[in-house]
């Protein structure tokens, strides 16, 4: 068999057209799963650093949403439903991007 | 004549309860669960677990010929449920809403971290896991990396995690056997042992899928419908209790409660657990948040969930279902705290540990509902439990004794090996169970951070990071292991920089020390890269070819025996 070169694989630096989409897809969603599981905690955070008891009382958990503390409902609620609706986009743009192109391919004869 | 017992009750909890029972008796008689041997539930619970065991025995003997492709024909819902079912413990059937009630908002980082992990496993694993396609991931790892070692590591790996875990299962099935069958707490762990052994050994390993679809029916419906009656007990229109809460809860945070207004010192109390950081900083929140994700998506006894379907495109869909799934309960499960605070503001753990139990005699739903809760949370647990020691039984039977040790041996030698395994297993989880150190939960809380330092970052550099060799993934996952350990006998020796408050959390360690092993794996690589022979780069290659798709990939030449443990 003739020498062939090492498969390159790497998250940041994708080669093929297709594992491009895929990284591509991936990307949007980790940044949306970063903002929710991290960015939110920082935010009440953030808001909260007025509050002279350290308890973090500010704007969002004085705020009511549904009923809700609106600190509360993000974390309990907002973030939980964010994920399943992620998986959901995920899966979405999966069979826009590259299931699709996949299909093309394979008739165009790529295998 | 129970009512006498009734009086006494939380006997059954009362080793480790006594002192915040005796503190806070006030009041928190609508959280007592009645002691001593139950009938009708009994026959329920008895009824239930004989489906369970009949619908395995009747699955053994229809698929033993076809097993394999009915395993891999399972579709979108049924393996979304199996997720769930084999995700959601007895544990966070009876132990998430007492720790929401506990420690309140901070609690919600167990629900974030329990649930976000899994668009992780979805977007950086699932698909890749499908195309390898064999059988666990100790397999995976070890052909990636093209080592035994590493592959032996993830097998230990995956054996201390299943027994960490089995053993917070056996608790919280030990606890349910108790009430129903009015037994102390070694008897039901002796007497749930044996129900796992008789469940495991009559339904088999082909009858666990299909039982966990109806297991997740059981434990599901269980667990939602007291809700309805408790939200109109506490004044709500009894529509949506999900949301409902809502104004309870807004009510709790200005000392509103079933009783009236609480005294000055009672709402400083209710602020302190609802307002953001009364319980813990931002540091410990998103550590928590952080180990409990990455543990999520490194738990081999998940993993293994998506080997199972049809094609990647079904392994995707049921990430989405098994999610949506297990929303379901982290939805619920702070209505069931909300309500505890509300009826019984200043309960302790007496009160946590009972919420779920509690539930349908405070809403008056009678004693054959009881019955129906309690097989819902058995079903929680056994499923669990089943799943945990499929894999741990599996890592030591296919990829130690059938690969390593004596890579010769029949099929029927293999099994053999499994089930002495499952049955050695079984043991040291009655052991530890019998004698569990220190707090339950939070020995998981530690399989996870073990997950999510070794097996996590091993996986995704797998996957993702042509370049990792054994070499990296050794140093990695050792250092993982170690620095989790480290910090375990931290936390039991006390040092403060392992315990609650320090910078190293023994339960959530993962912030640091995953990053770290990840850029030691990729470091250890890089400085190793010219001392991966051209035999093992090319098998590396091939299976990175198979991974993602790329041309080029040859079917191996492999007469491997094929593992009858994974479903």
């Amino acid at each position: 068999m003739a020498v062939r070169h090492r498969v390159q694989i790497n998250f940041f630096r994708p080669v093929t057209p297709s594992m491009k989409k895929e990284v591509a897809v991936a990307r949007i969603i980790l940044a949306l799963w970063a903002f929710l599981s991290f960015g939110i905690p920082l935010l009440i955070w953030l808001a909260g650093l007025g509050d002279p008891t350290g308890l973090g009382e500010s704007i969002l958990t004085r705020s009511r949403f549904l009923g809700f503390p609106l600190h509360y409902w993000l974390v309990a609620q907002g973030a939980t439903i964010g994920y399943v609706l992620l998986c959901k986009l995920y899966c979405v743009l999966w069979d826009r991007r590259i299931t699709r192109h996949r299909q093309a391919w394979a008739k165009s004869g790529g295998r | 004549m129970s009512r006498i017992l009734t009086r006494t009750s939380l006997i059954l909890l009362g080793i480790v309860l006594v002192p915040e029972w005796a503190l806070s008796s006030a009041g928190e008689e609508i959280y007592q669960i009645e002691q001593g041997f139950k009938l009708i539930p009994a026959i329920i619970m008895i009824a239930l677990l004989g489906v369970y065991v009949g619908v395995g025995f009747l699955s053994k003997v229809s698929e033993t010929s076809g097993y394999w492709v009915a395993g891999r024909g399972i579709g979108k819902f049924g393996n979304g449920a199996a997720i769930a079912s084999d995700w959601m413990s007895a544990a966070s059937f009876m132990g998430v809403a007492g720790l929401l009630y506990l420690k309140g908002w901070f609690g919600l980082g167990y629900i974030i971290g329990w649930t976000g992990g899994y668009v992780l496993l979805l977007t950086l694993l699932a698909a890749q896991i499908r195309r390898f396609g064999k059988y666990t991931i100790p397999e995976f790892l070890g052909d990636r990396y093209d080592s035994h070692v590493v592959r032996l590591i993830a097998a230990s790996v995956t054996v201390i995690i299943a027994i960490t875990y089995a053993t917070a299962q056996f608790k919280g099935i030990g606890l349910i056997c108790g009430w129903i069958f009015g037994m102390s707490y070694s008897t039901s762990v002796l007497f749930t042992a044996g129900v796992v052994c008789a469940y495991m050994l009559i339904s088999g390993m082909s009858g666990v899928t299909r039982n966990q679809q109806i297991q997740y029916v059981v434990l599901i419906s269980a667990f939602l419908i007291p809700l309805w009656f408790l939200i109109k007990k506490a004044g709500g229109s009894g529509v949506l209790p999900q949301l409902e809460y809502g104004s309870i809860l807004s009510g709790l945070m200005e000392g509103k409660v079933a009783s009236g207004t609480l005294p000055p010192e009672g709402i400083e109390e209710l602020r302190k657990a609802y307002l953001p950081w009364g319980m813990g900083n931002i540091y410990q929140f998103v550590a928590l948040v952080f180990t409990l994700m990455v543990g999520t998506a490194g738990l081999p006894h998940i993993m293994i969930r998506f080997y199972t379907v049809k094609n990647e495109d079904v392994a995707r869909k049921s990430v989405l279902w098994g999610l949506f799934f297990i929303g379901l309960l982290y939805w619920s499960s702070p209505v069931y705290a909300a309500m505890g605070k509300f009826w019984n503001p200043m309960g302790g753990k007496a009160v946590a540990d009972v919420i779920i139990l509690s539930a349908p005699e405070l809403a008056g739903l009678g004693i054959v509902f009881i019955g129906y809760l309690a097989a819902g949370a058995m079903a929680a647990g056994l499923s669990t439990v089943a799943g945990l020691l499929v894999a741990g039984a599996s890592a030591m039977a296919h990829d130690w004794y059938a690969t390593v040790f004596k890579p010769d041996c029949t099929d029927q030698q293999a099994l053999f090996v499994g089930r002495v395994f499952t049955a050695v297993l079984c043991g040291v989880v009655i052991l530890t169970a019998l004698n569990p150190p220190a707090l339950i939960a939070q020995i998981v809380a530690m399989a996870f951070a073990i997950a999510g330092n070794t097996i996590f970052p091993a996986t995704v550099l797998a996957v993702w990071y042509s370049r990792a060799n054994k070499y990296g993934a050794l140093a990695g996952m050792l250092f993982g292991l170690v620095m989790t350990l480290m910090a375990m006998a931290g936390w039991i020796a006390q040092i403060p920089l392992f315990g609650p408050e320090g910078l190293l959390p023994a339960t959530s360690s993962a912030l640091i020390v995953c990053p770290l092993a990840f850029l030691i794996n990729i470091l250890v690589s890089n400085i190793t890269d010219g001392r991966v022979s051209e035999g093992s780069a090319a098998k590396m290659d091939n299976i990175l070819r198979k991974l993602h798709n790329l041309p080029g990939y040859v079917e191996e030449e492999t007469n491997a025996v094929k593992s009858p443990y994974t479903h």
